[in-house]
């Protein structure tokens, strides 16, 4: 089978579990779309209610600063999460048919893209009623690409060393939860060397920056963001195929 | 046409370990050493080929490793030694799983499991009337199939199997479950799908089955053929 039909069998096996997962998962309703959507929603009320006196008047559109990080971080880490669950979720058919187990992480990425879908109208309905203009997320697509590239590649690795290590889902649920707090997504890096240093080593920095710069502030990015985030992309990505496909035959043995 | 090449396939598992081991488990196990691990051969050289039209049953006591032979030859266990060559495509059905959601309605697991067997949507809406056809249930096309018995979960589940274009099916104690009148129209299909071509790889317990409809049988016992 050649690369196009390998890469087409691909999406669409991911596409039917994404379908079958969103229908399970919302018992056929589209109501389920209201649940992803009350979760950033609460946050962004709760952090805006708390930080905008604070650090509202130093980051300028601190309410679009922050959405926008809400959301995208929310992305990552649901579609993490839940990658450190599905290969055990669908053992059964592993155990069972031979098929590119790659689109099990697939589905999970194309299901949450389905309900940031969601996230993102709110979000240009807030940013056209702050700024008035809403070019700048003509550009998302693109950079939202990448950016599952790079989630893609990080769930793949979580989904085949969970089998091996069954208490990884804990482990990564703890490390989200730090990596949230070391993002720079409800504050600003500012004159904090060590943060900053930090954050050179954080790919979400540079995709959350990256997406920043160009929808709220209309810039063009630095290059230096942009290669940053190509190269987490293309780097998670090729490590998470490979890691996959060297696990992957002994999924069926080890769950 | 030979179908399935077997070459001296042998497979082993590492049984009495802890295979589900935490991070925090083996990182402590670097240091106070590995708990001692038992090998077992679930096969252990096994040669055979099956030829296109033919029906190939495969019997033998529990454990003997019908189930891991099948699934090796699905391509879903990798062998230790030996190797599998196939030649065509290969529909299994093991332990009547083909990946049913019990909270999905029918057609929903008509379209999930169609997919895993490579099928697109538009042949999967083409054959949809039919497999629920053949699987007499045609009023439970909406319905959630965690309402279902299991003799309308294993009439679904071949229904769906023999309606992706087997070349090589795979079956796993499918006739194990069910009512005789649905057994009789299976094997008359599986004969249509054999005269078409098809090769089939059947593991029963039923020998009144394998006496009436299978061309060679393989008996395993311990891994081995006998």
């Amino acid at each position: 089978m050649d690369f196009i039909e390998r890469t087409k069998r691909f999406f669409g096996l991911s596409f039917s579990l994404a379908n079958a997962g969103f229908k399970l998962r919302n018992e056929g309703s589209y109501l389920g779309i209201l649940w992803y959507l009350l979760n950033p929603v609460l946050m962004f009320l709760l952090l805006f209610l708390i930080f905008r006196d604070r650090l509202g008047n130093e980051i300028p559109y601190y309410a679009l600063y922050l959405l926008l990080g809400i959301i995208m971080f929310n992305f990552f880490q649901d579609v993490t999460l839940e990658s450190t669950k599905c290969v055990r979720e669908y053992s059964g058919i592993i155990k069972s048919i031979r098929f590119p187990g790659e689109s099990i992480v697939g589905s999970v990425v194309l299901k949450r893209a389905f309900a940031h879908i969601f996230e993102v109208i709110l979000f240009t309905l807030v940013l056209f009623f702050i700024k008035g203009s809403i070019y700048g997320i003509l550009f998302y697509p693109l950079i939202f690409i990448l950016f599952c590239f790079f989630t893609f590649g990080v769930s793949l690795i979580l989904s085949s060393f969970v089998v091996f290590f069954v208490d990884l889902d804990n482990i990564w649920a703890f490390f989200v939860r730090l990596l949230w707090l070391a993002t720079p997504i409800f504050y600003s890096i500012g004159g904090q060397v060590r943060l900053y240093v930090f954050n050179l080593f954080n790919p979400m920095h540079y995709f959350i920056n990256l997406s920043r710069e160009i929808i709220i502030y209309n810039h063009l990015p630095e290059l230096w963001i942009l290669v940053g985030a190509m190269f987490y992309a293309i780097l998670a990505f090729f490590i998470g195929i490979y890691a996959f496909n060297k696990l992957k035959n002994k999924f069926a043995e080890m769950i | 046409m030979e179908r399935i090449i077997a070459t001296k396939i042998s497979k082993k598992f590492k049984i009495g370990f802890k295979k589900h081991q935490s991070f925090l488990a083996r990182l402590i196990s670097l240091f106070s050493g590995k708990e001692p691990q038992k090998e077992i051969w679930a096969l252990k050289d096994v040669s055979f080929s099956i030829n296109n039209g033919e029906i190939v049953g495969i019997v033998g006591p529990n454990g003997s490793g019908k189930s891991t032979l099948l699934r090796i030859i699905s391509g879903i266990y990798k062998p230790e030694k030996g190797e599998v060559r196939t030649n065509g495509k290969i529909i299994s059905l093991i332990n009547l799983d083909v990946g049913l959601q019990s909270r999905l309605t029918m057609k929903d697991n008509i379209f999930l499991c169609c997919s895993l067997f490579d099928l697109g949507r538009e042949d999967i809406k083409d054959r949809l009337e039919s497999i629920a056809q053949f699987a007499e249930l045609e009023n439970f096309i909406d319905t959630k199939i965690y309402q279902f018995s299991n003799g309308m979960l294993q009439r679904l589940a071949f229904s769906i199997a023999i309606h992706c274009n087997p070349e090589i099916l795979i079956l796993d104690e499918v006739f194990e479950v069910g009512d005789e009148s649905f057994r009789k129209k299976s094997a008359k299909k599986i004969k249509e799908l054999v005269k078409k071509g098809a090769s089939v790889l059947l593991v029963t317990h039923n020998p009144y089955f394998v006496r009436k409809y299978c061309k060679r049988v393989i008996k395993l016992e311990s891994g081995k053929i006998q």
